[in-house]
């Protein structure tokens, strides 16, 4: 059995994990800073040697925990919440959805709705791991890596694993998942098959329409891994992906009901296919190509009315990167990398359907690290994007890593993320007549779309506000990330992470015309400014080797700083929700950004039985209350009436081997069954599940190769 | 329409809260804090195929110097000083009316707002593109969320009236909705929708003529 050259694993995707053969992850805490990870520079690095915060999730973890969609998993992940509004998205150190990447084996996955990326969209069911790295991470990743980076990856051809495993739960819900792994000579090929799918569930009793409307899901992804000689190898990988969502919408209005029934089906299909070229010992060049199409249709026929609704979007996304990583010297190594995107988008939401707007972004990116002594590491980088439709961005990091005795590590990041305006705020052209009849025009539209009001006679009065939308700036965010682990014993782990990120240039909606009439003309500015600020703990703790427990914590504090300056100023009120009268209000009354809980936590117990034959665990997950919607009018959160409540959600699950290759699964999500209709409504009541698994005994020869560490 | 009116005067109470001038330098007049509740002002009567609700598109003039309901026939007299048309408010100046009012948004609380500071830029109606108190959401006296599909008042404007005979009336919004109570974000539209358009507000009126509250 041949290795695997080193310089393939530089592949996201294709790192092989000595571990992998039997238990994939039951990492040790002592040897989770072992654990080898891509995504924090995007060469291979030891989590030990990190100079900024990631964390790992392994498959072990995954399918154990019973999840299914990314964002299950995600969710039980310390200082990160689920937010609910356009599908599940992530907020990671407080940011919005729109501020973390989500990569799939390293390339982005599209198709966000209102800036989110839908995590139902991704099964779990063949992610080797997942690793989040949190903090401005756009000097690598360029647009979109403010709050931080989540990285798919999935299981690469070449693991020799075959099997499949059905789950059947409450609401109907089932799940299949299979896979096949093979290899032969050279050629590495892996396929694997998803089909998700859910009666969904109705919170309040009696309802037409559905908290979650009935669904189908499905996900196909093939890969091939040929080595063509020790020196260049190739890989390909295709993915498809599609959902159904049925879709029912109730109006009643004035004693009359209006339903709409329609669906929502949105596909993707990504392509990406690489080549790995080790002219000599220290270099290494990757060449990534990646297409990647998303289809959005929902359709809707309303009733006693003709011609229903129908809206579609169309996004391509095709991207060329080059990327080469030098050593020189035993301490020093630089990640030199280039590529260009042509991005294209069609919509009815926009002009028409037939209208392409496009987008082309070229960049250059540079990484270098140096070790100026055993204990300590200097990562330095830049990214310069250049963009057919806004202004260049650099973004620049900085990181150290440094260790102190045997026990104690140090790491400290400064960098700059950022994210480029959208299609949505560049090209909108939305009218909404049921809503007081308001209009929104992306940046780009919204000059020509003004003139043709003004001309028919449509506009009332124009903002100030409105002279500044052509100079649309992406919004950007410098982060600072400094953090302390101690390994207190080989069983004990404990990493703490601050953190800060000021936001600028936030890009909002906001009114720059009224109609005659009274009807609002919005369009999207640069305003506003906000903060983030926080303290990430994760204790990992194995008093036994088969009894393995976590603490995470996450406190979060978040401000407009708009809002903090008015505050100062004296400018804002609330009004006292059972007297009605008017109070000024000050810092301590302003709790910060909707949608953020100040505090989060989960506790986490694993249990393996000596003989390895049954495991379980214990998952608790707690959120503090958090802002939801202003009701006194002034536009921030200050009422506990503005707030949800804060909740527990308990899990559990325990799996037995019945026998070779056989094994069975049960669980219940939400134990307790904790119901908030309004607030949670992705949360459904208590949840039971059971799974069935088989896998087809490995050889020996099938085992991954032992990786020589570079 | 005169059980409309009948009903919109019995609801305006007088709450008799007198209170002296707070610093001292005015004439002395007492002020009266008046609360008006549940005045309708064009309330919907029906939603049109598009699904937007409207009314009959009638103002509901008011009379903040003899605290009454104006009938509509003297919508061309000086005897109203605000008139109130689901979120439009006029005053009675400009082309609204022959009076010699105006009005324009203090940013503060009701209670300190003492005095009409000296160097007040009263504005005039100029209907339907740009009225004393500007119409809009987030612009004088209300804040309208189209994902909640509720118009709440801000807390901490004043609209500061300079009523049809030329003397100062100061106001505040406090709700928009029938028995004073916006609907939860979570009540059915119907409900936002037909008990939406009723006023509550509280005012002082100053007769004497001085720009102290």
């Amino acid at each position: 059995m041949r290795s695997l050259p080193p310089f393939f694993c530089l592949l996201a995707g294709l790192v092989p994990d000595p571990t992998m053969a039997q238990s994939d992850v039951d990492t040790l805490p002592g040897r989770a800073l072992d654990e080898v990870v891509v995504t924090a520079t995007r060469t291979e690095r030891r989590m030990g040697g990190l100079s900024v915060p990631v964390t790992t999730v392994g498959r072990e973890a995954i399918r154990r925990s019973g999840s299914l969609r990314l964002g299950d998993i995600l969710a039980e992940q310390t200082g990160l919440a689920i937010v609910q509004g356009f599908g599940r998205g992530i907020q990671l150190q407080g940011l919005s959805p729109e501020y973390t990447l989500v990569l799939v084996d390293g390339e982005p996955l599209i198709g966000r709705m209102g800036g989110v990326f839908d995590l139902s969209r991704v099964t779990v069911g063949n992610i080797r791991r997942i690793e989040i790295v949190r903090g401005p991470s756009s000097s690598l990743y360029g647009s979109e890596a403010l709050g931080g980076v989540v990285n798919i990856i999935t299981d690469g051809a070449g693991s020799g694993r075959v099997g499949a495993d059905l789950r059947y739960g409450r609401f109907n819900t089932s799940d299949i998942s299979a896979e096949a792994s093979r290899r032969a000579g050279r050629l590495r090929v892996s396929a694997f098959l998803n089909h998700n799918a859910s009666e969904g569930y109705s919170l309040l009793p009696n309802a037409l329409q559905q908290t979650v409307e009935p669904f189908r899901r499905a996900t196909g992804q093939v890969q091939l891994g040929y080595t063509a000689s020790p020196r260049l190898s190739l890989r390909m990988s295709v993915r498809a992906a599609e959902d159904r969502i049925r879709n029912t919408i109730l109006v009643q209005n004035l004693g009359s009901r209006l339903l709409s029934r329609g669906y929502e089906q949105n596909r993707d299909v990504n392509l990406a296919p690489t080549l790995v070229w080790k002219p000599r010992e220290r270099v290494t060049a990757t060449l990534r190509g990646y297409v990647t199409r998303y289809g959005s249709d929902q359709r809707l026929d309303v009733a006693e009315q003709s011609g229903g609704y129908a809206d579609r979007f169309r996004q391509t996304f095709h991207r060329l990167e080059a990327q080469t990583d030098i050593r020189t010297g035993l301490r020093a190594r630089s990640t030199i990398g280039l590529g260009s995107v042509m991005e294209t988008v069609r919509s009815n939401r926009y002009d028409s359907l037939e209208t392409r707007r496009q987008a082309r972004n070229d960049y250059v990116f540079l990484q270098h690290d140096w070790q100026p002594s055993e204990r300590s590491a200097v990562t330095l980088g830049f990214r310069y994007d250049h963009n057919s439709l806004y202004r260049a961005v650099w973004s620049p990091k900085l990181s150290l890593h440094r260790r102190l005795g045997e026990r104690w590590r140090l790491q400290a990041s400064v960098g700059r993320g950022f994210k480029a305006p959208d299609f949505r705020q560049l090209y909108l052209n939305y009218t909404n007549l049921a809503a007081g009849g308001y209009m929104v025009f992306g940046t780009q539209v919204a000059g020509a779309e003004m003139r043709r009001l003004q001309a028919e006679g449509q506009i009332a009065q124009v903002l100030p506000r409105f002279d500044d939308l052509q100079a649309l700036r992406p919004e950007t965010s410098t982060g600072i990330n400094a953090g302390v682990q101690f390994q207190a014993s080989p069983r004990l782990l404990w990493k703490v992470n601050a953190f800060r990120n000021e936001i600028g240039n936030l890009i909002l909606t906001d009114i720059i015309a009224f109609r005659t009439g009274g009807g609002q003309v919005f369009s999207y500015v640069n305003v506003n400014r906000a903060h983030t600020q926080g303290l990430e703990s994760d204790l990992e703790w194995t008093p036994a080797s088969r009894l393995r427990l976590s603490l995470g914590h996450q406190l979060l504090q978040t401000a407009d700083r708009g809002v903090l300056a008015d505050i100062r100023a004296g400018r804002v009120f609330g009004r006292d929700a059972s007297t009605g009268s008017s109070s000024r209000l000050d810092r301590r009354d302003y709790a910060g950004l909707p949608g953020r809980s100040k505090h989060m936590a989960n506790l986490k117990v694993f249990l393996t039985s000596a003989d390895g034959r049954w495991n379980a665990n214990l998952r608790l997950l707690y959120r503090s209350r958090w802002g939801t919607v202003d009701v006194d009018g002034n536009g921030i959160i200050n009422r506990p009436d503005e707030t949800a409540p804060g909740y527990l959600q308990v899990n559990v699950a325990a799996g037995l081997r019945i026998r070779k290759g056989i094994s069975l699964q049960a669980g219940v999500d939400n134990l307790t069954d904790h119901r908030d209709p309004s607030n949670l409504p992705g949360l459904p009541g208590i949840n039971p599940y059971l799974t069935v698994s088989w896998s087809m005994p490995r050889t020996p020869a099938s085992s991954t190769p032992k990786h020589p560490q570079p | 329409m005169k059980q409309y009116l009948s009903a919109a005067l019995a609801s305006v109470i007088l709450i008799a809260s007198c209170r002296k001038e707070g610093d001292g330098t005015g004439t002395g007049t007492k002020v009266t804090v008046a609360t008006v509740r549940d005045l309708p002002a064009d309330t919907i009567i029906g939603i049109s195929p598009i699904g937007q609700p409207f009314g009959a598109g009638k103002f509901t003039f008011y009379s903040l110097e003899r605290n009454e309901v104006v009938p509509p026939t003297d919508s061309a007299t000086r005897r109203w000083d605000i008139g109130l048309r689901g979120t439009t408010l006029i005053t009675n100046s400009g082309n609204s009316g022959p009076g010699t009012g105006g009005a324009f948004v203090f940013v503060g609380l009701f209670e300190d707002l003492l005095r009409v500071p000296a160097d007040s830029a009263f504005r005039t109606d100029n209907a339907p593109t740009n009225y004393a108190i500007p119409a809009g959401s987030n612009r004088a006296w209300f804040v309208y969320n189209p994902q909640a599909n509720l118009v709440t008042p801000i807390p901490g404007r004043v609209l500061v009236i300079r009523t049809a005979g030329g003397k100062y009336a100061k106001v505040e919004v406090l709700n928009y909705y029938k028995g004073g109570q916006t609907p939860a974000v979570t009540a059915p539209d119907d409900d936002k929708i037909r008990k939406q358009r009723f006023y509550t507000f509280r005012f002082a009126f100053q007769p004497d003529g001085s720009t102290s509250f």
